[in-house]
């Protein structure tokens, strides 16, 4: 017995140092591409952040191009219009991003009532739809969306027109009226059935034997969605949400770039077409840049924020 | 055991990584030889640059295919049709025309390089690429002496303007477009801007006579009312617009600026804030109290009251528009190229069409002949490997064999000449050039009309106008303009038009009446001054608030909400630094162009 105690930590012990000196590079080497490109994509770029301190031109060396250190920074508050004009920007992104953390758990009860479908046929043909949008590009999303909503010939307004329900059509795209809810169900439209793929695999990786034990316990289909699904799921959903929080600010280009018109432009303007209008559109590079760094300060410190919380809150964090 | 598991592993690393590292450099390689040929080509070209012999025939080289990049053209991809068979014939190159938008160009610029053929780029993106050596020196190697005879001949003074503005005297960067001389306006048998109405509804009200912008209202309320559906059975309009091509500034309600003699350019400088007349020192800065813009603004919103304005003028594309003009749906057309798709021979024939329906107060703004050539630069990347054959295929669309060809087809296709050397149309130009999509014969490229189309195909560029006269003939190179071309039997339309105007087309009409201002080439040796970095991101700010509330006050409910949305817009531009910008390219202007009129 003394023996076989002496034994027992002296193994493990062992395969622990042969494993840690032998295993380390070997992994170090398969992680070592990821790593590279991890370099690559994310941390090279950095390097772009220079450009913010010059005035920059295209083909122009930064070694003979006008070196203006902060300034472009200091003229995003220089006024008082600037500053509102910063303010509605960042108040159009967070909103929309709200809406959009709100929205999120769409995909969750899509997916759960997605799973309760019996029918093989019909649960597929419904999954195919949802997912469809998701592949549609959103150039292809906004003429669909004028076909829809024109004033003139428009299907909404000519089908309301018909039914006698309105008798002046409808301007629903160049109007300001709830922009950003708007956006929101376009991107949820766009968004369901996608969103909904990985919470159906969670569901799929749900114990059987939970429900059956469940059912012979006299639970019904409401409490064993209660019980079972949407604590099985409530992990990978805690995930994806820190995610979406850390890319709160980045709520993409190409949708509000489409839908955007003169009526809407003080409501729908993000930071990110904000940018693009300003700095790529008319080539003011280096105060494209300055915002753009301002921007990954605010993510950064919306992902330790909601890391924060999620340890205070649930015990884990993911960093 | 593990030893060669290890090793392997190794290597399968190092070969992703290679592969990964390769296909990065691969990559770049490509996009800088793009055009480059096979060693052989490269070879035989190079020889006849070290024999110093001029190449003549280019046909007999090898095929090249160049990289063009034009910041002005609607197309990507190969050129296909008619002038590709064209220029493959006469030069044995094909054309891959990349198309530039503004964020394409930064973006091929930063690359450091711009291709073979660079077309229409202008301002400070040509002056940067000079100076970062993008821009290929024609006076180096004698490549402009070789091999650009008729830019020698035909444009010189647009040369030597390069050479002034833009080389320090001594290098030639490249060459202005549309470079004319003479006196009255460059334009051909319409001028750039109108207004057309629908003549056929236009005369059966009785032509009433129109003396101010706003009297198209009433007249357009009424045609509205004698023609409300379209042919296909839709609500028609009196103006459809389009925000779709709006840079600082709702473009549609600008044109109003042109229909007075102002536009947003003075010719020379970049500035687009202040309105500058033609022909005098007087300007408008864009915002102001009786600005034309203003005024378009106010016309339009006058027109939306009345039920004239399209309500999706906001968040339709040109490309709808283009359908309603078609269909019928539109009856005041500010440009003569919009009602292209209306006036086909099927309406012409029945008598309905637009026609130019002018106000007694209008002045139109017309450009004059420049000699120097206009800011839309050819030019030569530096890094071209043919920039003998390049130069050739440059000089040939400066010729009068290539103005001719590159517009109209290859002679004895669509048009010839008679006894007399008089150039017209032929049978098949008869229908090409009322109708796109004639289809072309295979000896000629095959396709149809509008595939080798437009102003030297795809490329979309002028060298020397089409209004000037071709040496050849005798006669203008716009087929418009051919004496074949007036004299012959024209549609019920034009016909009715020409009886109840007096003349035979629109220029003739403004010349003859006097109401045309025409612009002054001005010339003193420099390029332009660019904008300082801080106006220019006020100038983008400020343009962005001036869009965003025109189209605003265009659709506003009442008078009321129009003023307080002109308040605002005041406010908003003045605070982001609306007067800085003014101020500055007012200063560009009367240190330039009014100098002019002292």
């Amino acid at each position: 017995m003394s023996t076989g105690l002496a034994k027992i930590p002296e193994h493990p012990a062992r395969r622990r140092d042969r494993y840690q000196l032998k295993g380390k590079y070997k992994l170090f080497l398969i992680a070592l591409p990821f790593l590279v490109l991890v370099f690559l994509f994310s941390y090279l770029p950095l390097y772009g952040w220079i450009y913010s301190l010059y005035n920059y031109f295209p083909a122009i060396p930064l070694s003979q191009s006008e070196f203006v250190g902060l300034r472009w920074f200091t003229m995003m508050f220089s006024n008082e219009v600037q500053r509102d004009e910063m303010m509605r920007v960042l108040r159009n992104t967070f909103a929309i991003s709200s809406l959009g953390i709100v929205t999120s758990v769409f995909p969750v009860i899509f997916a759960i009532l997605l799973q309760e479908i019996r029918s093989t046929k019909f649960k597929r043909l419904v999954q195919t739809f949802t997912t469809l949008p998701n592949f549609i590009s959103w150039v292809l999303v906004y003429s669909f969306a004028f076909m829809m909503f024109a004033v003139d010939n428009g299907f909404v307004n000519n089908l309301l027109l018909r039914l006698g329900w309105i008798d002046t059509p409808l301007n629903i795209l160049a109007s300001d009226n709830h922009t950003w809810l708007a956006m929101t169900l376009w991107g949820v439209w766009k968004g369901l059935g996608w969103g909904a793929i990985m919470y159906i695999a969670a569901i799929t990786g749900i114990d059987t034997e939970l429900y059956e034990a469940a059912r012979v316990d006299g639970a019904g289909r409401f409490k064993q969605i209660w019980h079972i699904t949407v604590p099985g799921i409530i992990p990978t959903y805690f995930v994806l949400l820190i995610l979406s929080i850390a890319n709160f600010i980045n709520n993409g280009l190409d949708q509000y770039f489409v839908f955007a018109n003169a009526m809407n432009m003080s409501n729908i303007e993000v930071l990110d077409l904000y940018v693009y209008n300003i700095g790529m559109a008319n080539s003011n590079f280096g105060f494209a840049t300055a915002v753009s760094i301002m921007k990954s300060l605010v993510s950064l410190f919306l992902l330790f924020l909601a890391n924060g919380m999620s340890k205070v809150v649930r015990g884990e964090s993911i960093i | 055991m593990l030893r060669p598991k290890k090793s392997l592993l190794i290597l399968v690393l190092v070969c992703i990584l290679t592969v990964f590292t390769t296909a990065c450099n691969s990559g770049g390689n490509n996009a800088a030889d793009s055009a480059s040929p096979s060693p052989g080509q490269a070879g035989s070209e190079g020889q006849n640059n070290g024999d110093s012999q001029v190449i003549t025939d280019w046909s007999k080289e090898p095929e090249v295919t160049l990289s063009v990049f034009s910041v002005l053209a609607n197309y990507a991809g190969e050129q296909p049709g008619w002038f590709a068979k064209l220029v493959k014939d006469k030069f044995n190159i094909k054309l891959n025309i990349i198309q530039g938008s503004t964020d394409r160009v930064a973006t091929q610029m930063a690359s450091g390089d711009l291709g073979d053929l660079v077309v229409g780029m202008g301002g400070k993106n040509y002056t940067d690429s000079i100076k970062a050596g993008l821009l290929l020196d024609w006076t180096k190697d004698g490549l402009i002496d070789k091999y650009a005879p008729n830019m020698q001949k035909y444009a010189p003074q647009a040369l030597e303007a390069n050479r002034k503005q833009y080389g320090g005297g001594t290098s030639i960067y490249g060459i202005g477009n549309n470079v004319g001389s003479g006196d009255g306006p460059s334009e051909g048998a319409t001028m750039t801007f109108g207004p057309y109405l629908r003549w056929d509804l236009y005369q059966e009200l009785g032509s009433p006579k129109i003396q101010t912008l706003d009297d198209y209202l009433p007249v357009l309320k009424k045609m509205q009312e004698l023609q409300p559906k379209s042919e296909s059975g839709k609500k028609t309009y009196g103006f459809s617009l389009w925000s779709d091509w709006d840079g600082n500034f709702s473009t549609l309600a600008k044109v109003t600026a042109q229909f007075y003699g102002y536009a947003e350019t003075d010719g020379f400088n970049t500035g687009d804030m202040i309105l500058v007349k033609a022909d005098e020192a007087k300007y408008q800065p864009i915002l102001d109290e009786d600005s034309y813009y203003m005024k378009g603004l106010k016309f339009y919103f006058d027109a939306n009251q009345m039920g004239l304005l399209d309500p999706d003028s906001l968040t339709q594309k040109f490309g709808d528009v283009s359908n309603k003009f078609k269909d019928g749906q539109v009856l005041f057309a500010q440009f003569p190229w919009l009602v292209n798709v209306y006036n086909t021979p099927d309406h012409t024939s029945d008598g309905k069409g637009f026609a130019l329906v002018p106000f007694a107060e209008e002045q139109i703004y017309s450009n004059g002949f420049n000699p120097y050539g206009s800011g839309w630069l050819w030019s030569i990347g530096a890094k071209t490997k043919h920039p003998e054959r390049v130069m050739a295929f440059l000089d040939w669309m400066y010729s009068p064999e290539g103005v001719a060809e590159g517009y109209h087809g290859p002679k004895g296709m669509s048009w010839d000449v008679d006894a007399e050397g008089k150039p017209a149309l032929t049978e098949l130009g008869l229908q090409t050039m009322y109708n796109p999509d004639t289809p072309i014969p295979d000896e000629y490229g095959g396709g149809v009309w509008s595939d080798g189309a437009g102003n030297f195909g795809k490329l979309n560029n002028g060298t020397i106008i089409t209004s000037s006269i071709n040496p050849e003939t005798g006669e203008p190179y716009d087929f418009n303009l051919w004496t074949s071309t007036l004299t012959r039997n024209p549609d019920p339309v034009t016909k009715s038009w020409r009886e109840a105007m007096g003349v035979l087309t629109d220029k003739e009409w403004f010349v003859k009446n006097n109401q045309v201002a025409i612009m002054k080439p001005f010339f003193n040796g420099q390029a332009p001054a660019e904008e300082p970095s801080d106006i220019k991101l006020k100038h983008s700010q400020v343009g962005k608030v001036i869009k965003e509330f025109s189209w605003k006050m265009m659709f506003a409910k009442d008078q009321a909400e129009f003023d307080s949305l002109k308040q605002d817009l005041l406010t908003k531009a003045k605070g982001l630094g609306y007067d800085d910008v003014i101020k500055w390219q007012l200063g560009q202007t009367e240190s330039t162009v009014f100098t002019m009129y002292k």
